[in-house]
């Protein structure tokens, strides 16, 4: 048995990482016999809104009723309690079409809950491990992905638009992945969204260290479904923009 | 010590009484596949759901050291058998009915936490359980190959009696499945409440550092079973031990 193929994306909000990582769920998805878990890591939960799936329960949810019912003074078993939480983790999984979604829901209160935390972050990467390929669609910075969903990925995506700082965040979400504190990864490069042609994304290739996996147009196709709110999942199989999402798919190794 | 002997009555009384109902002998050597690390039913492979969170559920879990009370190796269904209804839906009971030996006030609360926790380790290719014990729900998925491969409620039961079997004060073990209706599960949720309520209170117990009986919720679950009473008794004393050491 193979093992389970993580990847995440990252960058600064705004530039079509949700898109992409929707495309990436489409062909993902189409990949028969493949169990592809997608992970909403980003608190606007905008992949489930791009995958067409209603989320009726999130991570969050169920890390705010535990915590609640331990605030209530009723007795938690640890063992009991991760039984437990594996159970409502599995019924917030959100089914699409060749694929399940699970969303992290909005940053955590404050305080301290670091036990429940990590006892929610075990049984999220348990769940992952029995997947074929897990991808989830981050916030902004690394950190989050730790915090929030698991330490380890195996290809970490960061995207940027053309503009300086989309191109300044992800050397910076580089620069502190880069000892692997913050998460663990084998592979990192970077995506770029909304290039006008090949000298403009060779000139951006300048301005980074990071391995570049392929550079996406402005495909008016995609503004339309995002203006229309219509699931990117429909998007046709024509679509040059898919096109070039498979091709990053192949170059990291995860799709054939 | 016995601690469930009017549910176990209640519960024989009603499984006498349903109908249609099918009985099997357990096969003791269960050959079902292996389900390995990545054994997870979705949607798009599911062939049958069984208690899922919209549904009614119920998992019960009983012993008693008169094995007269369990027929040893029997698997009774009450409703349709699990290739019979691919695609549904459908509520789920499910009691295991044990008998037991060298039950005390000092291992039984351990004892029974290890026999509830069997149920996690069965690993049948195609087949999916998530459980919440504290409310004694528990949600099988089964997929759709499984259930064509001829997945029933004998193979179930057969490997789950078989885990029971190798634990060394297990004598007896006797199985009962319900998917005929809502109301039939809805009734053993009623008929196995009071089993709930003192699973509960050996729960709190454990899960204390100091018994303020006046105050506690399990007081009248204690005050009608002695065992429990001994059993509350002893973990007292254990703390005071530990606290003095």
């Amino acid at each position: 048995m193979l093992k389970t193929k993580i990847v995440a994306l990252c960058g600064k909000g705004g530039v079509g990482k949700t898109s992409i990582a929707a495309l990436m769920v489409k062909l993902l998805s189409q990949k028969n016999n493949r169990k592809i878990l997608a992970i909403d890591a980003d608190p606007a939960m905008g992949l489930a809104t791009a995958l067409g799936i209603t989320v009726r329960k999130t991570v969050d949810d169920i890390r705010k009723d535990l915590i609640a019912r331990i605030q209530n003074g009723r007795p938690q078993d640890k063992q009991e309690t991760a039984r437990q939480l594996d159970y409502e983790i599995f019924e917030a999984l959100a089914s699409g079409d060749g694929y399940a979604l699970l969303a992290i829901g909005r940053p955590e209160d404050e305080g301290c809950f670091c036990r429940v935390n990590s006892l929610l972050k075990d049984i999220i990467v348990d769940l992952a491990g029995k997947f074929d390929i897990v991808l989830i669609d981050g916030e902004a910075g690394v950190e989050q992905i730790n915090r929030r969903v698991m330490k380890t990925v195996d290809h970490l995506v960061l995207v940027s638009d053309t503009s300086a700082k989309g191109i300044g965040v992800a050397n910076t979400i580089a620069l502190v992945a880069g000892d692997k504190k913050a998460v663990d990864f084998h592979s990192i490069g970077l995506v770029l969204n909304r290039v006008r042609n090949g000298a403009e994304a060779h000139e951006i290739s300048t301005r980074t260290e990071l391995e570049i996996y392929g550079w996406l147009g402005d495909d008016e196709a995609i503004r339309d479904f995002d203006f229309r709110g219509a699931p990117l999942t429909e998007i046709p199989e024509t679509s040059p923009t898919l096109g070039i999402v498979a091709d990053i798919l192949k170059k990291m190794d995860i799709i054939e | 010590m016995e601690l469930f002997t009017d549910t176990i009555t209640a519960v024989r009384g009603f499984i006498d009484r349903a109908a249609p109902q099918r009985s099997w002998v357990a096969d003791h050597t269960p050959a079902w596949p292996k389900g390995g690390p990545r054994n997870i039913v979705l949607k798009e492979d599911l062939g049958l759901e069984l208690g899922s969170p919209e549904k009614e559920s119920i998992s019960c879990l009983l012993w008693t050291e008169d094995l007269a009370r369990v027929t040893d190796g029997r698997i009774t269904l009450v409703g349709p058998d699990f290739p019979e209804t691919l695609g549904r839906s459908l509520p789920f009971g499910k009691v295991v009915l044990v008998g037991v030996d060298g039950f005390n006030e000092d291992n039984a609360y351990d004892r029974h936490k290890d026999m509830d926790f069997l149920r996690y380790n069965l690993d049948l290719k195609g087949f999916m359980l998530r459980a919440v014990s504290q409310f004694m729900r528990e949600w099988c998925r089964i997929s759709t190959a499984a259930l064509r491969d001829g997945f029933s409620a004998r193979i179930l039961g057969s490997a789950l009696m078989a885990l029971f079997r190798c634990q060394p004060f297990v004598r007896a073990v006797e199985i009962i499945y319900i998917t005929s209706s809502t109301g039939d599960v809805g009734r053993l949720k009623e008929i196995t409440a009071p089993a709930e309520r003192i699973v509960a209170a050996m729960n709190k117990m454990a899960g204390e550092m100091d018994f303020e009986c006046e105050t506690c919720d399990y007081q009248a679950v204690c005050d009608d079973a002695a065992e429990l009473k001994a059993m509350r008794d002893k973990l007292m004393q254990k703390k005071k031990e530990a606290t003095h050491a």
